[in-house]
């Protein structure tokens, strides 16, 4: 039987982890090239996906469903498939991870299990982004939590186990509430259906939720129910402000590898959650709550940004930099316009590859200086020039200059949320001018960052510290490459995810 | 009931057992007390699995002495695990005997054939008194099994402990039973059932009196708050296989009494008890898997996890007048994957602290690194028991959670999915120091033995693959009409 391709996408990973299990531990060079070797041919899958997806045209493409098992009366599919707002995510996946695993070959302890874990949450995270059974979804989900619960645990720093069971507790309380959540939807559907009917698919799911056949089940306070819990199900992973606390610990003692990972991929499941199911499933509930998102997106915006300004370790100063920019995806989400929502999912993308590139610089800086306390660093410029520069390169693009993806993002989540119509967002001019001043903050935390670490004078004790590796262009400059590619060309990006916004946003009437 | 014409060849598998035992005794007697006995262990694990087989045939039979005794889906399921999990129990006993010689081996053989027995003849009875024979021969064996190392004041004092505390609990359940033979002059639970809802509306007090009587003496033979003191004391105090068998087979033919006498005895005045198990069952929940984030001790954190799982359990038990069988295949569902969660870990448990010297957790140390294949399994083991996906704990969860929500428990599953959060938070310590903590110094590679390898594998097989196709099961379970009687 001939696959579909998308199932050989997500499981490749797996397949991959496998074949390193019955490696000896001892072959680390056979596991490195394994490992790189098996996500490379994930993103050149993930590619032609690209290539081949059918701009324009409405519903999924490269779907397939399949019954894999049933309990009682709820039968649980195997339903996956793309369109416009998984595929983006699925690329910046298989790019994030193939060069984590690039960043992370300096790493000499316990290799083997390293790529095993990297591998398997590879699986877990593609399976997020193309799963269309909720069932399945919060499978794939709750597949990224163990991988990534040892990799902290495992290689990462001083306060690993802390940080390692803060991030399983939090993520774990809202894979928990998610559960609960899809399970009311699934009795709420199979009540609104006259007990007809019995779905776990997101597809039909929505259909029931816009057209139940006995519309009393479904009262707006059900509805605005589930849309909260979902809403702090997948808030917790975005992070949004008040359970972003794990965040810092996970990000700061986590290795490169895993913090790019965790800031390149596992944020956006959160962001990816919301729009595909909350706002997928309930329009009108996401619409009414409207000012919640912006008012919590602008809290994130202004907090996470206040927060970095005080960090005296440049590592958290990053992490809390994510927390502030996730806040521009809530803004773009809450103004249900279409440059909003392509903001939204621009800075998905875009904060994606920008902080994965931030954390390994940041990684990149410590290997050498053995520090990360800003106020030791200085002069690094003069030492490390190649590393400086590019540290200021990802700097300004997540400050969001223009030409490169942050701007893009930025902008359009602006053209939303001053375009948002005042009756699903009446304060959204307030809203706007708060967190474009927000913005301000971010350029002065980075550049000063920046300006503290990488100018000035040249500490005695970084003299004749080893530039760039090559095997660390890499990642540098591919990360460097698509932020700029998105923010020269957006149209790159846009061109796949327009249809999909546009028949999101139309559901809310925008 | 005219003379009895009874059809005694439907406890063929019973009699067999019986006979086994004796047997085994017996070779016992005639090799001398002291000593090794491996191949006693051997014999005694053939003679539970030719009892399976035994019980497998028998189910054609769909059979019932009088009403005495129930050859039924039900009763065979519950047998078929319970007989497994014997056999598993056995198969970690050998490594155990063979690390402590003082405790004599044919008799620990024989005593655990003989409290299997009792077992079986618990799931299948459905009348008190039998029952309770059933009940006091599992319980009398488990005593005197508590107290194996006698020459360790710690099993010595469990024993004790185990014996007065049973023994008021059989008390209590005795006491429960006595009033309703007393209202009704009857001891068959069928008889019970018919006149219950009457009965119930003429002499409220003495059978609330009565049930409350029975539930406190059930619960604790199934270790559920407030009835679990016993348990970690027990467990800790017990031989490890010994713990395996008292968490496992005898709590889960504790639950198969339990369903047995709420469903034939009082279903008809459900709504004066759901509630009851209702809250039984969230405070047993919230409760047990609260204290065992404190615990250090493997077997005391064991009791505890074990006492959360009973309180999972419970969860269908509340939900059964409401959604019938879906209960039932929902618990048994349950019971196969924590029958092999557990005895899984226990196996491990047993190895790791016997090689040790000491429950303490920090045996875990570093376990990856001396036994890669130990530590895999049993991570999978407490990633199952912690109700993650892909694993057969989940599923069972699962399951729990749509029945409790289809019975308008929502409240109940809810407390079920936040504790199993909670109890991520010591599942993971376990993983944390087989993984993340150095192993100590003088720590080498660990063997494992071939008995606990096989125990190892087939638990962690049947784990993981209820977890991705549980239909293999499921489906043979809907085929099944439990009670053959409704």
């Amino acid at each position: 039987m001939m696959l579909n391709i998308l199932t050989w996408l997500v499981f490749l990973p797996l397949i991959g982890a496998i074949i390193i299990m019955t490696i000896p531990k001892e072959n680390v060079n056979v596991i490195r090239s394994l490992a790189a070797i098996t996500s490379g041919i994930a993103l050149v899958i993930s590619l032609v996906l690209w290539a081949g997806f059918e701009r324009g045209a409405t519903g999924l493409q490269y779907a397939t469903t399949a019954e894999w098992f049933n309990i009682g009366f709820l039968q649980i599919n195997y339903e996956i498939g793309l369109d416009g707002l998984s595929l983006p995510l699925i690329v910046l996946t298989t790019i994030v991870t193939t060069l984590a695993i690039f960043a992370s070959f300096s790493i000499e302890k316990r290799v083997k299990e390293f790529y095993l874990w990297t591998l398997v949450l590879l699986t877990g995270m593609l399976g997020v982004f193309v799963a269309l059974d909720m069932f399945l979804f919060f499978l794939f989900f709750e597949l990224t939590l163990i991988p990534m619960f040892f990799l902290i645990g495992i290689w990462g720093g001083k306060m690993k186990e802390y940080a390692s069971f803060k991030f399983l507790l939090y993520t774990g309380l809202g894979s928990a509430i998610m559960f609960m959540t899809f399970i009311a939807m699934f009795y709420k559907a199979y009540e609104a259906m006259n007990m007809q009917e019995t779905t776990f698919s997101m597809i039909r799911m929505a259909e029931i939720f816009a057209d139940p056949a006995n519309p009393d089940v479904l009262t707006g306070a059900v509805k605005g129910a589930l849309f909260l819990a979902l809403f702090v199900a997948f808030a917790i992973k975005l992070p949004v402000f008040p359970f972003h606390t794990w965040l810092p610990n996970a990000h700061v003692e986590a290795p490169t590898a895993a913090s790019m990972i965790l800031a390149g991929v596992l944020l956006k499941m959160g962001g990816y959650g919301l729009i595909r199911v909350g706002v997928g499933i309930l329009p009108d509930q996401a619409a009414r709550f409207a000012s919640l998102i912006a008012l919590l997106g602008v809290i994130n915006i202004i907090y996470g940004a206040l927060l970095a300004l005080v960090q005296t370790d440049l590592k958290s100063l990053v992490a809390y930099s994510s927390i502030s920019h996730m806040g521009i995806v809530l803004l773009g989400i809450a103004s249900f316009t279409t440059a909003g929502m392509q903001g939204a999912i621009f800075q998905l993308v875009s904060h994606g590859f920008i902080s994965a590139l931030l954390f390994f610089m940041v990684g990149a800086i410590y290997e050498r200086t053995k520090t990360r306390t800003i106020s030791e660093l200085g002069g690094l410029s003069k030492s490390v020039p190649i590393l400086a520069g590019f540290t200021l390169a990802a700097a300004m693009a997540s400050v969001g200059l223009p030409g490169l993806s942050g701007f893009v993002s930025e902008l359009l989540a602006f053209i939303g949320i001053f375009g948002a119509s005042a009756e699903i967002l009446p304060a959204a001019t307030v809203f706007g001018v708060i967190a474009g001043l927000g913005i301000i903050l971010t350029a002065a935390y980075l550049l000063w960052a920046v300006q503290r670490t990488t100018f000035g004078p040249m500490k005695e004790k970084f003299v004749g510290l080893a530039d760039a590796r090559p095997m660390e262009y890499v990642p540098m400059i591919g990360l460097l490459a698509l932020s700029i590619v998105i923010g020269v060309y957006p149209h790159i990006l846009s061109d796949v995810i327009n249809t999909t916004v546009i028949d999101i946003v139309s559901k809310i009437g925008g | 009931m005219t003379a009895f014409d009874a059809n005694w060849s439907l406890l063929t598998p019973e009699m067999v057992l019986a006979a086994l035992a004796l047997l085994v005794f017996t070779i016992d007697f005639m090799t001398g007390i002291h000593g090794k006995k491996p191949f006693i262990g051997k014999l005694s694990v053939l003679s539970l699995l030719v009892t399976a087989v035994l019980v497998l045939f028998m189910n054609n039979s769909g059979g019932q002495i009088a009403d005495l005794y129930l050859i039924d889906s039900f009763a065979m399921v519950f047998k078929l695990i319970i007989l497994v999990g014997v056999a598993m129990v056995i198969m970690i006993s050998l490594h155990y005997l063979d690390r402590n010689e003082e405790i004599y081996q044919g008799e620990y053989y024989s005593i655990l054939l003989f409290a299997t027995l009792g077992a079986m003849i618990m799931v299948s009875s459905a009348d008190l008194i039998t029952l309770f024979i059933g009940l006091e021969i599992l319980s009398i064996s488990s005593y005197a099994l508590v107290g194996f190392k006698k020459h360790h004041r710690h099993s010595t004092e469990a024993a004790l402990k185990y014996v007065i505390l049973g023994g008021a609990a059989s008390a209590f359940i005795l006491y429960g039973m006595s009033f309703l033979y007393g209202l009704t002059g009857s001891t068959s639970l069928l008889e019970i059932g018919q006149v219950m809802p009457t009965l119930f509306a003429d002499y409220t007090v003495i059978m609330t009196i009565s049930l409350i009587f029975m539930l406190v003496g059930f619960g604790f033979k199934i270790s559920i708050v407030p009835f679990h003191m016993w348990a970690p004391d027990v467990y800790e105090g017990a031989p490890t296989p010994v713990t395996a068998f008292l968490s496992v087979v005898s709590k889960i033919a504790g639950f198969a009494i339990v369903l047995r006498v709420f469903t034939f005895g009082f279903l008809g005045v459900h709504e004066e008890w759901v509630m009851i198990i209702a809250v039984l069952a969230a405070v047993t929940m919230v409760l047990g898997n609260i204290i065992a984030l404190t615990q250090k001790n493997t077997k005391r954190l064991m009791a505890y996890s074990g006492i959360a799982q009973a309180g999972y359990l419970l969860v269908p038990v509340a939900a059964l007048p409401f959604i019938g069988t879906f209960s039932i295949n929902m618990i048994l569902f349950y019971s196969i994957a924590y029958l092999m969660m557990t005895l899984g870990a226990f196996a491990v448990i047993s190895l790791v602290t016997e090689d040790a010297g000491t429950n303490d957790l920090s045996s875990f140390a570093g376990l990856f690194q001396r036994a890669p294949y130990l530590a895999i399994s049993m991570t999978v083991f407490l990633v199952s028991l912690a109700g993650l996906p892909l694993t057969a704990g989940f599923i069972g969860k699962a399951h729990i959670f749509f029945g409790a929500a289809a019975a308008d428990m929502l409240w109940l599953a809810i407390i079920m999915i936040v504790m199993s959060v909670v109890s991520f938070f010591y599942y993971f310590g376990f993983i944390k120091q087989m993984f993340m903590t150095a192993p100590k110094a003088n720590d080498e590679e660990l063997k494992v033995p071939t008995s606990l390898n096989a125990v190892i594998t087939v638990a962690l097989a049947v784990t993981l693959i209820l977890g991705i196709l549980p239909n293999i099961v499921l489906d043979v379970f809907n085929t099944f009409n439990w009670f053959a009687l409704f």
